[in-house]
């Protein structure tokens, strides 16, 4: 065996190489995401309709690329495994979840100057509470949802659904399902507490208690649930197998399934419920940010655009007067009523870091139980 | 003259190999260099990160917030039941259905490998293989559309009359069993059909002569000479089955929750507990190699073991 002889300079050489080859795969992804004539897109199935993509596509000569995602948790994991460097352009994320990709440097201050249809959205949305953080716009609101009951209509009355209480009576033992960490908000609401858990800033010892309460009362539950799901085609699919009669679920899914002639429909309890908006984000160091401004901005001209989207997602759209596009089943499943709306308030995020500390350990201990 | 006779005439290519294949060292590391670059990069580099990250008290970095070392993810598993409970029932759900998988397929493997000629055995292995080649996720919505309460089992019974109201197989510990077992046991009968393929018959036929029963010949000559299989068998199906998360998920109920959920939550869900999903993983790693190389002592790979 002869001696495996190297020097500095191979050693130079080969350290330079195996830097190159280590770094490379960073390299290529940048490159590939950044091109004159694409953006690059993360959201949701149909939140961008096929017509419009089309046509933005034909008159721009920007293609779109969509990556689908179906959960803002995998979408922040995405993004945060691919920072300071992303290859999205846009993502899309609950107002709600802002702070948490916001304090990961993970999304850009929105300058709305750049997108003169700004105005097409409903001020209730653009100008709320919720989507101004630091003193920026984060995103640009398109769709809106609700945590909901859904009902099949041929076996639960519309008489039994008025409260969430149904939700847990023992007639629908096992003929139920909904995912706990939103129905540890819904529970805390519909036990008079705040379930966005900011009225209890600073008071952590009460936010603690309010917490433990919900979780024992979904552990003493647990018996007549028949499924914790995650997924809003979950719940569908549970729907029309037959497994359940009754859920708390996203207005979205259970729109389609209305649309679409299941014998399903929703409401929102007298207690109330939380809603939540879809925005469309800047990431950080977008590639093509350019192009995703004049995406953005093509999204927001024409409320048209806006009810394509509630038909192909089954969220409410937030564009004015887009609802004027949509048929009278379509209006149906993505609206309310006056009293349902009295009692939606939407998810706020300044209790976050607090209220996730004592709900991510319940929703474990409501699982284990 | 062909192109590789054209290439070991070329005086470049004649150059460069000889330099690169001077010494038996030198092609020791070449030879090597792809594959252990794959095991450390692809494969350790991951799991060191992981390992890694299951030491720090935040992850992603988040901005004004240097991350520290810490010990707490790793003694929040010990110091809450909540979390050990999901971990035992794991453990305690593979190890059932490696037994039921083992049971399931060794007949299955015997019958293969003793009774269908060398000629249909590999058309009967193909057919075997069929529902491999979907995905994972597909064959869970297959049980799905047989378990459901609108399911194929459910509307045979109910057209049979024996049922006036669909039995709710699905989101059980049954549903959970079934999914798993039929997504692993290829990876029990493979093995077990290699095992039992090489035993030469002679030795049965032998056993017979001198008046060994059907029992006694299993008991004595095909249990121990398959012992490999089962123990490569029961090995892969065990590993693969504490990992499942996928179909945990959709087949599982409210009181079949595994670990790997519990280690998803972590990773999902707002709170952004990526250190404590990634010690929760590096304990279920080490737990689950644990398990196994116990196993595999306890049969003895040596041939030192339980079964001899």
């Amino acid at each position: 065996m002869t001696k495996f002889i190297t020097n500095r300079r191979q050693f130079i050489k080969s350290s330079a190489a195996g830097a190159a080859l280590v770094a490379a795969p960073a390299y290529l992804r940048s490159t590939a995401a950044r091109a004159s004539g694409v953006v690059n897109v993360w959201t949701y199935a149909n939140f961008i309709p096929d017509d419009f993509k089309a046509e933005f596509e034909k008159d721009t000569g920007i293609e779109i690329r969509i990556r689908l995602v179906d959960d803002q948790g995998k979408q922040f994991n995405l993004l945060a495994a691919e920072a300071p460097n992303p290859t999205a352009d846009i993502v899309t994320v609950a107002g709600h979840r802002f702070l948490q990709f916001i304090s990961s440097d993970l999304l850009a201050p929105l300058d709305t100057d750049r997108l003169k249809n700004w105005g097409n959205i409903n001020p209730i949305y653009s100008e709320s509470d919720w989507a101004t953080i630091n003193g920026n716009k984060w995103g640009a609101p398109i769709l809106s949802g609700a945590e909901i009951l859904a009902y099949n209509t041929e076996v639960v009355s519309e008489d039994e659904v008025k409260s969430w209480d149904v939700l847990f009576s023992d007639k629908y033992s096992g003929q139920t399902a909904y995912t706990i960490q939103d129905m540890m908000s819904v529970v805390m609401l519909y036990k008079g507490y705040d379930g966005n858990m900011v009225a209890y800033m600073d008071d952590p010892e009460k936010a603690a208690e309010i917490v433990a309460e919900a979780r024992d009362f979904l552990i003493e539950k647990k018996p007549l649930v028949r499924k914790y799901y995650d997924a809003g085609a979950e719940v569908q699919q549970m729907f029309i197998n037959q497994d359940i009669v009754l859920a708390h679920a996203w207005n979205g899914p259970i729109a389609k399934l209305i649309t679409d002639g299941f014998p399903v429909d929703m409401t929102i309890p007298k207690e109330g419920t939380y809603g939540f908006v879809y925005t469309l984000n800047v990431a950080n160091n977008a590639p093509n940010a350019d192009n995703a401004y004049a995406l953005l901005d093509a999204l927001l001209a024409n409320p048209e655009v806006g009810a394509e989207m509630t038909k192909s997602s089954g969220f409410i759209s937030t564009y004015k007067g887009a609802d004027q596009y949509l048929s009278d089943i379509e209006k149906k499943a993505s609206s309310f009523t006056e009293e349902e709306l009295a009692g939606l308030q939407f998810f706020r995020a300044e209790a976050n870091e607090m209220k996730y500390k004592l709900v991510d350990p319940a929703v474990e201990q409501i699982k284990a139980a | 003259m062909t192109f590789w006779g054209a290439l070991m005439r070329n005086g470049v290519y004649q150059s460069v190999s000889t330099t690169l294949f001077k010494s038996q060292r030198r092609q020791f590391w070449i030879l090597a260099s792809v594959p252990l670059f794959w095991i450390f990069f692809a494969n350790l580099g991951p799991i060191l990160e992981m390992f890694w990250i299951g030491f720090l008290d935040s992850y992603p970095p988040k901005v004004g917030h240097e991350p520290q070392f810490t010990l707490a993810n790793w003694a929040a598993f010990f110091q809450d039941r909540v979390f050990i409970i999901p971990f035992f029932r794991t453990l305690a759900f593979s190890f059932i259905f490696t037994a039921i998988t083992l049971l399931i397929t060794y007949p299955v493997a015997y019958f293969l490998a003793k009774h269908v000629s060398r000629k249909n055995q590999l058309l009967f292995l193909l057919l075997l293989l069929i529902p491999f080649w979907v995905g994972e996720i597909v064959r869970t919505y297959a049980i799905m559309i047989l378990l459901g309460n609108n399911g194929a089992v459910n509307l045979a019974l109910k057209s049979l009359g024996l049922i006036d109201r669909p039995i709710p197989f699905m989101y059980t510990g049954f549903s959970l069993g079934v999914g798993i077992i039929y997504l692993t046991a290829l990876y029990m009968l493979l093995p077990l059909y290699s095992a039992l393929e090489k035993l030469p018959d002679n030795y049965l036929e032998a056993a017979a002569d001198l008046g060994a029963g059907a029992w006694t010949r299993f008991r004595r000559i095909t249990l121990p000479l398959s012992r490999e299989g089962i123990a490569s068998g029961c090995t892969l199906v065990f590993l693969i089955s504490t990992g499942y998360y996928a179909t945990p998920v959709l087949l599982g109920g409210p009181r079949s929750t595994v670990f790997a959920e519990t280690i998803a939550g972590f990773f999902h869900v707002a709170g952004d507990q990526w250190p404590m999903g990634a010690a929760f993983s590096s304990i279920m790693l080490i737990a689950t190699l644990g398990v196994t190389g116990l196993f595999l002592k306890l049969m003895g790979r040596d041939g030192k073991g339980m079964m001899r």
